[in-house]
């Protein structure tokens, strides 16, 4: 089938100005990144190319910032990730829809008619104040999310607000966020949910997991729920952290860091451990993949991963230029884990030098007092019952 | 004024080269420890993993022969005699340690004058070693946790989910490291204010004269000096 190559996308990839060439190798990308062998590159291409027979999809936004959306849409040249993004048949996209207002939102409730659509949601779910944080169309957002997604073939919940609440649900989490899939559960809707976090969400991600699911077929056959770990996030995706693929990691193991920015390490790319880079416990394949085209990603540019990939992100992660979180302590604040343990030990220091001045004035310190005759308990009982 | 005496048969050899072995590591990974926390001079880092690395497995196994051979060594259960029996007697109750736990606190407190009657080792002294024990174990599992070899196995991970991911766990085993901080504090303190001679016994192995117990705590001779 790999002849056929004649299908409207390289009419449309031309059109846009993408070789052929330029197309497989694509391909070639997502299959290493879905972790699959060269021998996979024409199956996706053809799969890309028929895929206009893809299921409708409806995107909705909860409580959002749209950023996802503009990491989605921020194309300013054409390329295969766009066009395979545009097959994805988008019935319905509160930000980016032509129509608007009600009959924007009747387009959705026909979709949702039918079982077996795609539903990429963005956002945080706000069940704060009886949903109402979140209102749209004259419902709240948990209406609406409960309406759309008993109906879905599955759900993709792109950024980490989806994922689990995100920048959103960070402390104290008026709103009452929570993520797409704790809620369903929460509430015993079973629909397949596919998280893919950071913040954004890499459009790479995305690609692949229209590849996946709808090009490949992976949500027929079931195969996409044993790719996801305990969280729904891909493995391909997920499964390593920064540190283990980081181009900067040959100077964290020499001891290479930058101490502060403006100086001559961070000029020479040094390891970013010490201005509290999180990629050792962040775990997006961000190295590999990268941003904006594929051009370059955080570390990369220069900033120190603030791990907005994890779970919690904002909580597990802030102070951003710090290794380890703040511990949000009752009545003191914020505070990082380093002073509070000074604190202790300063305490216990002082607590010994004192004993020690005490055992001194007491004359204990050679040998100790002198050992008792019997045990204060025994005496005390022979004093109350005379003899044991 | 009243040095027990301290004779071998306290420590026997083996438990002198737990003890160092404990000890050396326990810098070794805190040392190791502060410098993977936070750098704190230049090109160290793979040495300072290294060493974590290697020490965590010698912590492990010192502590598992440790626990081993107290069921086949004999060591004294109390102060001051060289009288032996099997060693895991010092880890369960002992009858000279009974009701003694108020009499411990007094004593350290300063509101009460003599030194109370005890084991070899005092109720909180053993306590306090024995927690040792899930300590490191806790150490350990933490460790693991965050350690890449390890950490997506389902024990360590649905730990790390539980704590709330990497991050905290991290935090949890830099805790711990403190606990062994303030545990090594308290005891070398204890160990050696009223005397020298434990920590010679249980490092160089050098006997010391002194007062000589009976199975009651009762001086049956020797001199405290
Ligand atoms: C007993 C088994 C232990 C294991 C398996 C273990 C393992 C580890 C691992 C894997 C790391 C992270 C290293 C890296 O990411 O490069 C680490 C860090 C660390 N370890 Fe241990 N360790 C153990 C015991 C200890 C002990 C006993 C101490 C202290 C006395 C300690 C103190 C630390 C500290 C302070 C860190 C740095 C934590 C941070 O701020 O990220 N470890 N350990
Ligand atoms: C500054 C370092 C240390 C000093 C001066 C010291 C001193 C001593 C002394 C004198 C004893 C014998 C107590 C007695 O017979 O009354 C002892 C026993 C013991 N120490 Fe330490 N110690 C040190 C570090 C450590 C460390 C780092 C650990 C482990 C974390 C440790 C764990 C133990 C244990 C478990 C025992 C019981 C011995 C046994 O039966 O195996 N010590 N120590
Ligand atoms: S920059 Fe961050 S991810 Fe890269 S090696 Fe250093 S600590 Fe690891
Ligand atoms: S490198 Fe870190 S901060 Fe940057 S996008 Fe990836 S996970 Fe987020």
């Amino acid at each position: 089938m790999a002849h056929e190559d004649h299908g409207a996308i390289y009419d449309l990839l031309a059109a846009r100005g993408v070789s052929r060439r330029d197309f497989l190798k694509y391909c070639g990308s997502i299959a290493a990144l879905l972790g699959l062998s060269e021998s996979f590159v024409p199956q996706i291409a053809a799969a890309v190319n028929h895929g206009a027979k893809l299921k409708p999809a409806v995107w909705l936004n909860g409580g959002a910032c749209t950023g996802c959306t503009e990491s989605i849409a921020q194309v300013d040249t054409p390329d295969v990730a766009t066009i395979v993004l545009d097959l994805l048949s988008i019935d319905f996209m509160e930000t980016l829809s032509m129509a608007m207002g009600e009959d924007a939102l009747a387009a959705a409730e026909a979709v949702f008619e039918e079982p077996g659509y795609i539903l990429i949601y963005e956002g945080s779910v706000m069940q704060g104040f009886d949903g109402n944080a979140l209102r749209i169309g004259g419902k709240t957002g948990l209406e609406e999310l409960d309406h759309a997604a008993p109906n879905a073939a599955a759900i993709v919940a792109v950024g980490s607000c989806a994922v689990d609440g995100g920048f959103v649900m960070a402390n104290p989490n008026p709103a009452d966020a929570t993520g797409v899939k704790p809620y369903l559960e929460s509430k015993g809707i079973t629909t397949p949910v596919v998280n893919l976090p950071t913040c954004p969400v890499n459009p790479e991600w995305l690609v692949a997991i229209v590849v996946d699911v709808l090009l490949l077929g992976s949500l027929e056959s079931g195969a996409i729920l044993d790719k996801l770990d305990d969280w729904g996030r891909p493995k391909y995706i997920f499964g390593q952290t920064i540190h283990d693929n980081c181009p900067r990691r040959g100077h964290f193991e020499n001891g290479n860091f930058v101490n502060e920015f403006g100086t001559e390490e961070e000029a020479l790319g040094y390891c970013l451990y010490k201005v509290g880079c999180k990629g050792p416990q962040t775990y997006t394949n961000c190295p590999i993949v990268r941003w904006n085209r594929r051009t370059s990603w955080c570390v990369e540019s220069g900033a120190p991963c603030i791990g907005c990939g994890n779970l919690n992100w904002v909580d597990v992660g802030a102070p951003f230029l710090n290794r380890h979180r703040d511990l949000p302590l009752p009545s003191v604040g914020n505070t990082q884990p380093g002073v509070v343990a000074g604190v202790v030990a300063g305490a216990a220091a002082l607590g010994l030098g004192l004993h020690a001045v005490g055992m001194k004035v007491t004359g204990r310190m050679d040998g100790g007092a002198p050992y008792e005759e019997m045990k204060a308990h025994d005496k005390k009982r022979m004093q109350k019952g005379g003899g044991k | 004024m009243s040095h027990p005496a301290h004779y071998r048969e306290a420590h026997p050899l083996i438990f002198v080269f737990t003890h160092w072995i404990n000890l050396i590591s326990m810098v070794a990974l805190a040392f190791s420890g502060f410098y993977i926390h936070y750098p704190f001079f230049a090109n160290f880092m793979g040495v300072a993993r290294g060493m974590h690395f290697f020490f965590m497995y010698v912590i492990l196994i010192n502590l598992f022969v440790r626990i081993v051979a107290a069921f086949f060594v004999k060591s004294a259960t109390r102060l001051g005699t060289r009288e032996v029996e099997t060693d895991i007697k010092n880890w369960l109750p002992q009858k000279l340690n009974r009701h003694q736990l108020g009499a411990w606190l007094k004593y350290y407190l300063f509101l009460k004058k003599d030194h109370p009657i005890g084991a070899k080792y005092g109720v909180l002294q053993k306590i306090a070693y024995i927690v040792t024990i899930p300590l490191t174990l806790a150490a350990a599992y933490t460790g693991f946790a965050i350690y890449a070899p390890f950490m997506d196995a389902a024990f360590f991970a649905a730990g790390t989910d539980w704590v709330g991911g990497q991050m905290n766990m991290r935090i949890i085993h830099y805790y711990i490291m403190w606990v062994f901080i303030l545990f090594t504090a308290v005891h070398a303190y204890l160990a050696n204010v009223e005397g020298v001679a434990p920590s010679r016994l249980i490092f160089a192995w050098k006997e010391e004269e002194g007062l000589r117990f009976d199975a009651d705590g009762k001086v049956i001779g020797g001199s405290g000096h």
